[in-house]
């Protein structure tokens, strides 16, 4: 059995920024994510999830390292001025790495 | 008479639940319900409405909706233009203006629920298919607001395509999901008319007040968590939040009277037109215009107008009707 490197690129954000983020991971060639409904507080107040608008999403996603920094990089430019986020990669290992 | 309405209002079991609400979250209780069930509430709500509206057009008939519909429509798109000038003079920024602008202009289904529910505890009759007033004014005001915000934008030197902006934020205007839900339900409802009605008001109209209340307890908790927004929001913004809904909920009710409705409809227009969006505007904004401060605008509409609306402004819009419409007050 052998395991893969790959980047494991996790981001934390509004809940309004959910379809801009989704449009990037499809952009930068990310073949799917997983996500939730989370609440949490930070430097821009906290975010209460009573409503599912005021509540932040926790999204995971497994890519190769070149996509993990190009979603590094066009998160960088395009989103972490606009959006209340926290964003950060780890390295990970998997099984059968075309899948991601 | 004011005094006895407002009482009225107070004591209906759904504000009292409100209030409770506010208290659990000002004394820090963990009362809270699950998010999916306050989801759930929300659809029920917006269902319900809407359905009973769309049977009431259909015995109604389009030809007494639609002037009514466009008089709320035009309330919608001129209350972000003198709100916006109103703004920038209490110095705030042209994006949190024109931000601002656009949730005032909006309006809170939520409101507008109480508001009926009100009516019919104390037996004014209105108009049901004033939840179609309801689902066409949410988006105007998100459009004109989006649109002030990108030309104070471009005039600060900012470039980007308007036209790419303006299509965002309709379909966030136009699809979101109350506008949708509500707009389906309402042509539901008339389709199925009388007979729809009665194959569903054991569920849809039976039950409605103890949903409302239940959901009401919850929205306390979620108006009385953003009231430490009120430090950052400032004496100006109080003020424009508890003012302007009393401002456009007489307008309100005189462009009801001007379009022909009941006193009872006067005074729902009048509470749509003082509502302000705390769910579909904070969304559109956050996408189009996403340099506005979205603590500012969510802590008027939700922590000062929502609150003001729910306990004084509903009673004092009815009166406001009854005024336009030559009662004593």
């Amino acid at each position: 059995m052998t395991l893969h490197p790959m980047k494991l690129v996790t981001i934390v954000t509004e809940a309004h920024a959910r379809e801009p983020l989704l449009r990037l991971l499809t952009e930068v060639g990310a073949h799917g994510y997983t996500l939730q409904l989370v609440e949490g507080s930070g430097s821009q107040g906290d975010r209460t999830a009573d409503m599912p608008e005021s509540a932040n999403i926790d999204l995971k996603v497994i890519v190769s390292p070149e996509t993990a920094e190009r979603l590094m990089t066009r998160l960088h430019e395009g989103f972490f001025a606009r959006y209340a986020m926290v964003a950060y990669e780890s390295d990970v290992r998997v099984l059968r790495p075309g899948k991601f | 008479m004011l005094l006895d309405a407002i009482a009225a209002n107070l004591l209906t079991p759904a504000v009292l639940f409100f209030v409770l609400g506010v208290i659990a979250a000002v004394v820090k209780t963990d009362l809270k319900l699950p998010e999916p069930l306050y989801v759930t509430l929300t659809v029920y709500l917006l269902v319900a409405i809407g359905f009973k509206g769309g049977v009431s057009i259909s015995e109604a008939g389009l030809a007494k909706v639609w002037l009514p519909a466009l008089v709320a429509i035009a309330l919608g798109t001129a209350i972000p233009l003198w709100s916006y000038p109103l703004l920038r003079l209490g110095r705030l920024p042209a994006v949190d203006a024109a931000s601002i602008a656009a949730h005032y202009g909006s309006v809170s289904a939520v409101t507008f629920i109480t508001a009926v529910n009100y009516l019919s505890q104390i037996k004014e009759p209105s108009e049901s298919y004033a939840a179609a007033f309801l689902a066409v004014m949410e988006s105007p005001a998100i459009i004109i607001g989006v649109l002030l915000g990108k030309l104070a934008l471009q005039r600060e030197g900012q470039r980007g395509s308007l036209a790419e902006t303006i299509r965002a934020a309709l379909h966030e205007a136009l699809l979101g999901r109350s506008v949708f839900l509500l707009l389906g339900a309402l042509l539901a409802g008339y389709l199925s008319g009388k007979r729809g009605y009665d194959a569903t008001s054991g569920f849809f109209v039976t039950p409605f007040q103890g949903v409302l209340t239940l959901f009401l307890l919850e929205m306390g908790t979620v108006a009385g968590r953003r009231l430490g927004g009120l430090r950052k929001a400032g004496a100006f913004l109080l003020a424009f939040g508890l003012v302007m809904p009393l401002l456009h909920g007489f307008l309100g009710t005189g462009a009801g009277q001007l379009a022909g409705l009941s006193t009872g409809g006067c005074a729902l227009l009048g509470t749509l037109a003082a509502s302000a969006s705390y769910i579909a505007a904070p969304a559109a904004m956050r996408l189009s215009l996403p340099e506005a401060n979205p603590t500012l605008s969510l802590t008027a509409a939700l922590a000062i107008t929502f609150p003001f609306n729910v306990t004084l402004g509903i009673p004092l819009y009815l009166q406001m009707a009854r005024w336009w419409m030559g009662h004593s007050v």
